[in-house]
């Protein structure tokens, strides 16, 4: 039963109205079934409901069918302000800037790949530093970490990480323009120090997988994607990095929402007026996080494409490794949008909502101009993880953007009481799913019943035309923090 | 008394400390999320680090001395095992804690390998005397 006041608009969207909570100044809309309706959380709608009430907010407060509570902004949240009289909030972002994905194709076939898998599995585990408490293999002197934010996965490539085509291949081309590196706290230089070109841990992960659906023939084919086509996926962020710019304007917004007068219903929600010197810093330091986040998941692929070329014992450039795409789902970023007929700059916010532009839009790579933009929707390490793409409905209706993942239905604790007894990495291997992890609770954390089914999700972004199926990848490998 | 409790949340973990003084409830709440990164009792007390925070509120003070415990295991790797307060002033206008922490610096070959937090939240943050006692409530973002 939906609560009270919440109306269906139609079968993939709820409307909740400005009467759901004083001081709401839009509607929300919550895209879910009646399928993913169950589990939609009293704290998430009303999360929705408190961002509509942030001044100078356009349209609605959204929020994608992978919805859950989050901080001040739920998780799936999409909220565009006006840049004149609107905010920018860092819990709009979200810890970890700049968390997003990257799928890798390659020229094997599943059956190439099976008997060697284990092997495989731990020869990735081995190579790529993941966990708590890991280090990894770089070292970043202050200089070179100023360029890094500066220039994000370039800086990847020029360092020997990869090739400059990958750059293309890449949500803003790997480096948005504007970070300033002087803004950044001595803090986040030495956490981001060690720690350039780690996985980390929780719900990141890199995972091989298979190609076994094709939705799409045709897109399929532009993204060289094909059926018992083996692919890796990489999910991760900013690291420590990130989440220290996101504590420091954490600091700083709190200051600025007594300075400003803003009346917020929920701490976390701080914010500052979008053309004040303390949203402006805010936003330069998140862009050189987001160049880090862009730099790791570059350095991450490059040594997953060196592992399987040493591992299949192929000359460089063999095994048709290359970049699919990479997106971001925790930013913040001006975008030009239609609203009531009228082309206006907005300040977007997605935390936990992926970017999914329409074919002809001017961002896409050349490659990708005629069929919009690939967007990646990483499931559960037992289920499945999708690939999609932008339509012109996203564009028109939610600024763009689309779901992220399956979204959590589980608290961690409950996930270990349930895995008590069981050998989660067994049951998955009668799968055919190996799987590694650095943490031995993670693997039960992150179990499959952890999370809603991705597919329900996905289906519901499809249905609702914000995005349409491509192709659908299952795991068979997977590395965990 | 027990020290400290896990919140059970969705998404993320909470940790609830008790104290019969404030200061006490501040090291069990610490002390509880270094639980939550490792087996704290597999940690010693080998060197010591001194900890200055500031923050703009009394719970601001509180986020800030969690978040400097987490910079300091994220950044150099340092785990706390036994925390001294040494002055904790919640004057609302400048609130200021000093402490001297003893610990250690991770190894993923002794020590166990929990979770990665991310940052101390205000999400559900609450400070308050029960009673005798001091309750403090904190969310983690992992």
């Amino acid at each position: 039963m939906l609560p009270e006041k919440l109306r269906r608009i139609d079968e993939t969207r709820i409307e909740v109205p400005k009467d759901y909570k004083a001081g709401m100044r839009v509607n929300g809309v919550i895209y879910v079934d009646e399928v993913l309706e169950q589990e939609l959380e009293t704290g998430a709608i009303d999360q929705v409901a408190n961002v509509a009430s942030l001044p100078g907010i356009v349209k609605a407060s959204m929020a994608m069918p992978d919805i859950h509570t989050g901080y001040g902004f739920a998780i799936g949240g999409v909220a565009a302000f006006d840049l004149e009289d609107g905010v920018v909030s860092p819990g709009g972002v979200g810890y970890d800037i700049n968390c997003g994905v990257r799928l890798l194709r390659s020229s094997l076939k599943k059956e190439e790949v099976v008997p060697k898998l284990k092997e495989l599995v731990t020869v990735l585990y081995n190579e790529i530093p993941s966990g708590v408490g890991s280090k990894g293999k770089i070292r970043l002197m202050p200089d070179s970490e100023r360029r890094l934010m500066l220039n994000g996965a370039r800086w990847a490539v020029e360092e020997g990480y990869g090739e400059m085509s990958d750059l293309e291949r890449i949500e803003s081309g790997g480096c948005i323009d504007g970070a300033d590196p002087d803004l950044i706290s001595k803090k986040a230089y030495e956490r981001g120090r060690a720690q350039q070109g780690t996985l980390g841990s929780g719900n990141h992960f890199l995972e091989v997988q298979h190609v076994d659906e094709i939705y799409d023939e045709k897109v399929a084919n532009m993204l060289g994607l094909f059926k018992g086509q083996v692919t890796v996926m990489i999910h991760t962020g900013s690291r420590g990095f990130g989440h220290q710019v996101c504590t420091d304007f954490l600091e700083v917004m709190e200051r600025a929402v007594n300075k400003y007068k803003i009346e917020l219903p929920d701490r976390e929600l701080a914010c500052a007026p979008f053309n004040s010197p303390e949203a402006q810093d805010y936003l330069s330091a998140m862009k050189a996080a987001a160049n880090y986040a862009w730099a790791n998941r570059q350095c991450i692929m490059h040594w997953t494409r060196e592992a399987f070329l040493k591992f299949f014992n192929a000359p460089p450039g063999a095994l048709g490794m290359s970049l699919i795409y990479d997106v971001a789902h925790n930013i913040a970023k001006v975008e030009e949008h239609i609203v009531d007929g009228r082309k206006r700059k907005l300040i977007v916010h997605r935390k936990g909502a992926t970017r999914a532009f329409p074919p002809g839009h001017p961002e896409l790579p050349d490659a990708y101009r005629s069929i919009g933009q690939p967007v990646l929707i990483p499931g559960d390490m037992g289920r499945a993880s999708f690939v999609l793409i932008g339509t012109e409905k996203a564009m028109n209706e939610t600024f763009g953007s689309t779901c992220h993942g399956a979204g959590r239905v589980m608290s961690r604790h409950q996930a270990i009481k349930r895995a008590k007894g069981r050998a989660i990495w067994r049951e998955l291997e009668d799968k055919g799913i190996i799987v590694r992890s650095a943490g031995r609770e993670t693997l039960a954390e992150e179990m499959s019943e952890a999370y809603k089914d991705i597919s329900n999700v996905v289906d519901v972004v499809h249905k609702a035309g914000i995005s349409r199926k491509v192709a659908r990848l299952r795991p068979m490998g997977v590395i965990k923090g | 008394m027990k020290k400290f409790e896990v919140i059970d949340i969705s998404g993320d973990v909470g940790m609830k400390a008790f104290g019969a003084t404030v200061e006490e409830a501040f090291i069990n709440e610490a002390m509880g999320m270094y639980s939550l990164i490792t087996d704290i009792e597999s940690i010693k007390a080998e060197k010591s680090i001194s900890i200055s925070v500031e923050g703009n509120s009394f719970e601001g003070l509180l986020v800030s001395w969690l978040n400097e415990l987490i910079f300091q295991f994220d950044a150099y790797g340092f785990v706390g095992r036994r925390i001294d307060i040494q002055s904790l002033t919640p004057n609302p206008q400048s609130p200021s804690l000093k402490a001297i922490i003893s610990g250690e610096e991770f190894d993923t070959e002794r020590h166990e390998r929990k979770l990665l937090i991310k940052a101390a939240t205000y999400h559900k943050l609450r400070i308050e005397k029960t009673g005798d006692v001091w309750e403090i409530d904190v969310i983690f973002d992992i």
